[in-house]
Order: structure tokens, then sequence, then C-alpha cells
């Protein structure tokens, strides 16, 4: 420590905290020389909740882990679930989760782009990403009458089939909006100040990422070529067609990058579960309203899906009754941060906000 | 004849000193209200039109078409607690909103503002050497902002008050450079070069088209001083919460709030003003004020399209923009002014 430094403080009350990030900060000038992340401002023990509640039950904590893109949080949860209890999804209820978690996907990586623009200063992409995720939210009101914290997806199916007007909705979507996303895109990529601000900051290379255990959009901008999708398909990522887009710059740009062209793939991957969606019934009779809380399981299981963060990881052990005995989560966005410090070493305090936006950070996530 | 004559005219049986003396202090009220009225008025214009940009409605709840939204803030902010920082620096403090605002508000003072029907001249100071009264109180406005910083006992405050004199001092050399170019060019048609009303009086064709280098300059340092995006380095929300106004509340947190639009509309006045004509225009005997104030709001409204579509640029190199870009190319500038002056005698 320099006699010359500052210490900041760093949230947790911030404007670009996103959330309840703290960092303490050690400052030389406008230069940071070392930083630390405090977390646990939003703990709220849902693992430990989980070991009390019955397996249909603990659905609500994943809701609230990554709140910006909760369904995909949910088809984590019940990845591991489903294979403990024995019950499996029919095909139709696979499709629909399918479809619901790639929306799910784009609303969230809408929610970091708009935000990222508010890092760096700049107001207006934040309500043209906030007006498309409206229509996203619109249709997981229709399909289960809530819109962010959702509890659509249950053991063995999903809450409610898909009717026509979703459908419909979804189709429209389809339509307007890769148009839109492009118009977000271009406000960003067009703009030679945004450039920049992300080109060439931040730089994780490939070696390290690996190390730090960072998954993801992050992980995919420093070139390794990793997606659960793709690498261990769970629902039925294996029959659809889509590219992993990956970037070798690995700097806030590549990454900026990599998760507008996911934005484009997963709606290839909706336009495709349209197609496939079959008929049928949308939930295992094994698990019938009054029958849920009784199902039992017994051993354990280890789920890993891609949430929009990264590698989402749910381990369920259970003892024979009908609550888990044990629930433990990795988080991809508590590894993310842990490259905070190592890539905010020796820049510039402006910088150091843009590259924790490039994280994109949820802290329901982190602290569960 | 300008406006304060007009009133001394109408005053003029209470005899010659107490009418002047009245005179003077209903001139001053009429600047206060009028450059009131204008904040005011832009706030809501921003308000609006940020809305319009991102696809909102903007305020519409207060007065038709939220027209009274202002006055509700403004009634909202006067109502609120006033919360002072326990180890502030008390005096620097507590005046530095007023060294922001009424800096701000005596350079409208000295604008030339041009001819309305038949309040004749509504330019409420006259002098030969406007522009260097101008620009010495911009040159206030920086003193205020260090005084909230370092006043605030925050660390964020200071660093936003850093930051704002960093960004000031940069752009602070060529913006005058550029105006010196046309203060050349000026007096080589009028002895009083350095009064705003005579270059623009005297003017041929548009100092802009003249220079569209210096427009170019100063039009980049205006948005420097005025501090929005991309430049706005002393609040820099995202990274130092709010800047220098960080531990401010209620009034004194909206006079800051009021002097960023009042450097952007004083700004697009003097860009106005110097460099497309000012108050001239068809039947500017009659109507030069209302000339002057369309050009100011269409500048103003180009200032906030820059501000809602420019993310923040890097303190480094929004120094290095200043220093290393601005100023060559103002220099630049003021040697074809000479060129233009001594060697084609426009």
């Amino acid at each position: 420590m320099n006699d010359q430094w500052i210490e900041l403080n760093i949230g947790p009350q911030h404007p670009s905290m996103h959330g309840v990030l703290r960092l303490k900060a050690k400052l030389d000038g406008e230069i940071i020389r070392e930083l630390e992340p405090v977390i646990g401002y939003l703990h709220r023990n849902a693992e430990k909740l989980c070991e009390m509640g019955f397996y249909c039950d603990n659905l609500v904590y994943f809701d609230r882990m990554d709140y910006v893109g909760a369904m995909n949080m949910e088809v984590g949860y019940l990845e591991a679930a489903e294979k403990i209890l024995n019950v499996p999804p029919p095909d139709r209820a696979k499709w629909i989760r399918v479809i619901i978690a790639e929306l799910s996907r784009i609303a969230a990586h809408l929610v970091w782009a708009g935000a990222y623009g508010l890092d760096l200063g700049m107001l207006t992409p934040f309500f043209y990403c906030f007006a498309e995720r409206e229509k996203i939210l619109t249709i997981f009101t229709e399909a289960c009458g809530s819109r962010q914290e959702t509890n659509y997806m249950s053991i063995g199916g999903v809450y409610q089939d898909f009717n026509d007007k979703i459908i419909q909705e979804i189709k429209d979507f389809l339509e307007t909006f890769p148009k839109r996303l492009e118009e977000i895109y271009n406000l960003y990529v067009k703009n030679d100040v945004f450039l920049s601000r992300t080109k060439g900051i931040g730089i994780l290379s490939k070696e390290v990422a690996i190390s730090y255990g960072v998954t993801g959009p992050m992980l995919r901008a420093s070139g390794v070529e990793y997606d659960i999708r793709r690498a261990e398909p769970y629902l039925f990522y294996d029959k659809v067609n889509f590219e992993i887009p990956i970037s070798h710059k690995g700097d806030n740009l590549a990454r900026f990058l990599v998760r507008f062209e996911e934005m484009r793939q997963s709606l290839r991957i909706i336009k495709q579960g349209l197609e496939k969606l079959p008929e049928g019934p949308y939930f295992n009779p094994k698990a019938k309203k009054s029958m849920m809380i009784r199902l039992r399981g017994d051993g354990e299981y280890y789920a890993r899906t891609e949430s929009s963060k990264g590698e989402f990881g749910v381990y369920i052990v259970a003892d024979g009754g009908v609550k888990p005995y044990r629930v433990r989560v990795r988080s991809p966005t508590f590894k993310n941060l842990s490259i905070l410090p190592v890539l905010s070493k020796d820049v510039m305090l402006a910088d150091m906000i843009a590259i924790s936006g490039s994280i994109d950070l949820v802290f329901g996530e982190i602290d569960r | 004849m300008n406006i304060l004559h007009w009133i001394y005219g109408v005053l003029s049986f209470l005899g010659h000193d107490i009418g002047y003396a009245l005179a003077y202090i209903i001139e001053s009220i009429i600047l206060l209200i009028f450059v009131s009225v204008m904040l005011i008025f832009m706030i809501y214009l921003f308000r609006k039109y940020m809305a319009r940009v991102q696809q909102r409605i903007g305020p519409n709840r207060v007065g038709k078409f939220g027209s009274l939204q202002l006055i509700a803030d403004a009634l909202k902010l006067m109502g609120k607690e006033i919360i002072f920082p326990k180890e502030r620096d008390d005096l620097p403090y507590k005046v530095a909103p007023y060294i922001v605002f009424f800096g701000l508000i005596l350079a409208f003072a000295f604008l030339p503002y041009g001819n309305l029907s038949i309040f004749g001249n509504l330019t409420i100071t006259y002098s030969d050497v406007s522009i260097i009264f101008i620009f010495a109180i911009l040159a206030i406005m920086p003193i205020g902002e260090v005084l909230a910083g370092v006043g605030s006992h925050n660390k964020y405050a200071l660093m936003g008050a850093l930051r704002s004199v960093a960004k000031d001092v940069s752009f602070e050399v060529p913006m005058m450079l550029s105006v010196l170019a046309i203060v050349m060019m000026a007096s080589a048609r009028t002895s009083t070069s350095l009064s705003l009303e005579s270059i623009v009086t005297t003017e041929i064709l548009p100092y802009g088209i003249l220079e569209p280098i210096g427009l170019f300059v100063f039009f980049i340092a205006m948005i420097a001083r005025a501090s929005y995006a991309p430049f706005d380095m002393g609040e820099s929300d995202s990274e130092l919460v709010s800047g220098y106004s960080t531990e401010y509340t209620g009034m004194r947190f909206a006079l800051f709030y009021i002097g960023l639009f009042g450097s952007i509309f004083l700004g697009s006045l003097l860009i106005a003003l110097l460099y497309i004509g000012g108050f001239n225009g068809p039947f500017s005997s009659q109507v030069g004020f209302i000339w002057l104030i369309v050009k100011g709001l269409i500048l103003v409204l180009i200032s906030f399209t820059i501000w809602l579509s420019m993310p923040r640029i890097r303190i480094d190199r929004l120094v290095n923009a200043g220093w290393k870009y601005l100023l060559p190319i103002s220099f630049i500038n003021l040697v074809l002014a000479g060129v233009l002056t001594l060697g084609l005698g426009w």
C-alpha cells in the first residue's frame, strides 16, 4: 500500500454495480492498483432453503437466482431433480422448455446489452433493449401469468401448454426482433467512442480464463469453443442446428459481439423449436398435481446446463425422502466475477467499470 | 437604444438617479425571468426529446403534455430535506452551487439579443469587450465545481471535481483560440471587435462558413464546457456516482442541474452568435431576437442528440483530444483566419 493511493469503496450502493457488488479499490490517481470484490449482500440462503422444501417447491428459489433469465435456472434445476425423481418430461414439454429457455436467454442478454450502455454512459440503448425484452416478458405472461420470477416449468413438464396465441406471439417476435436487434447492435458498434472504450480493454487470455473456471460468453470470447448445449446436450439441443459464436480477441468488444451473436443463434433455435414442436402431453402423469409432493428420489446427480451467463451446475443429493438432502449450485457468474481483480489491475477506473459490465453480473446468482 | 433605456423612458418622471436605479433592478429581474423560463423550457424540451429518442412518452401527467412537470419537480426539490455531510467544509460546500448558477446567469447579461419589434434592442448590458467578459465569467464556473468537490469531503466528489477541472482546462485554450480567430477577422471591419454585438452586425458571411474548422473546435469545446456526454466528466454517473454533485440534495442539487442546461443554452447561443449569424436573418431589425432563439434551440437539439447517443469518453483520451488534436487544429484555424483577413481582405 502506497501512501499516495486512495482507498475507494465502490458499492454496494453504486449505479454501475449491478445490484450489490462492493469493490474495495486502491487507486493511484485514476488507475486501479488493487481491487477486491466483496460479495454476500444478497445472500438469501437458497441452497439451505432447498433442503426444507419439497422437490417441486424448490423451483422458486432458482427463479430468484439469475432473475433476468429465470427460465434457464429452472431448466438447470429440473435437469437434476427429474433425474433424481425419475420423472422424465414428455417430448412436447422438452421442446417448450427449449423455446422458453432460449427466449429467456435473449431476455437476459438484452438486459446486459442495455445495462452495458449505461455503464459506459450511454442512455438510449437501454430503453431500446427493454422495449424488446418487454415483448418476451409478454410471452412469458401469456404462458404462465408472471413476468420475471416465472415458475413456469415444474417437475415432469411445464405448468401450462402452449396455446395458439403464445405460438403466434413468438412468431411475431421472431419476425420483428432481428431488425430491432440490428438497430441496437449498430447503435453500439458504429459509435467510435464505444469502440474506443471496448476495443483492446480488459483482454482475457485463453489460459487465464480456463484456469479461473470462466464459462459462458466470456470464455467463448477468449477463443474456447465450449458450450454445454453442444458439449453435453440436454433437452433437445442435439436436435437443433446452431453455431457457437467464438472470438479470439478476449476483450470487451469480443464479449459484446459474442453475446449479440448468441442472441441471433437463439432466434434460430426458437424457430426450429417451433417447427419441431410435437403434439402430445405436456406433463408426465407421474407428477400430477397431488402426486408431486409425494415424489421420492434417491442417489445423487449433478446436472449442468448453459445459462445465459455460463455453465450453471446443480448438484442434488437425495436420501430417499420427499425433500432433497443437499442442494449445491455452481454459479457461473461467481466464477466469472473472480476474474475481475485480474483484469482490472493497473487499468483506469472507467475501464474497470467497462470490464465489470462486460462480465454480466447478476447478484441473485452469485450470492444465492 | 436598448432595453435599459426603454425602461428608463417609462420611468423618466422619477428623475435621473432613481429612474436609472429602478431601471437596472427591473432589467436584472427581466433577465432572471427570461433565463429561468428558457431553462425550464429547455429541461422540459430535453425530457420530451429524450423520450422521443428513446421511444418513450416522457412527462405527461402534470398539466397539458406534462408542461407543468418541471414546476412540480421544483416544488418537490424545495420540499426535500436538506442533508449535509457531517464532515463537510461548510462554506465551500454551501456556496459552490450558487457560484456555478449565478456565474452562468451573469454570462447571459452580456449576450446581444437583437431586436424585437417595439422593444428595440434587447441587449441587457452593452459592453465593448463583451467577449472577454463572457469568457471570464465562464471561467468562474469550474471554481464552483472544485469547491463542491472539495467541500463535500467525499472521494467521488473530489475525483469528479478533478476530472471536471482537467476537462475544463484542456478545452479552454482551443475554445479561446477559435474565438480569437473571429475577433481577428472582425477587426478588419470594426474597431470594437471584442464586442459580440459588433462582430455579429458587421459580418458579411456567417463566420461558420468562413472558418468551419473554428466552428468544429468551438462546438467540441463547448460540449466539454457544458459537460454532457461524451464529455460528462464532472458527473460520470456510472463511475463516480454523480461526481461533484454527489453529496447535494434539494435546491442546491437543482442549481447544479439547471447549471448544466444553462451551459448548453449559453453555448448554443454563443455558437449561434459567433458562427451562424446570430440575430441576422430576414427582417432582423424587427425579429432578430426570434432568429437568435430559433438558431440557439436548433443547436440545443443537436447537442441533445449528441448527448443521448454517445457513451462517455475516458478521461485520458479526453485530455489528449484537447491538447493533442484540438489545440493544433485551432492554431491552424488561427493562421487561416489571418490569411483570410490580411491576404484576401475578408
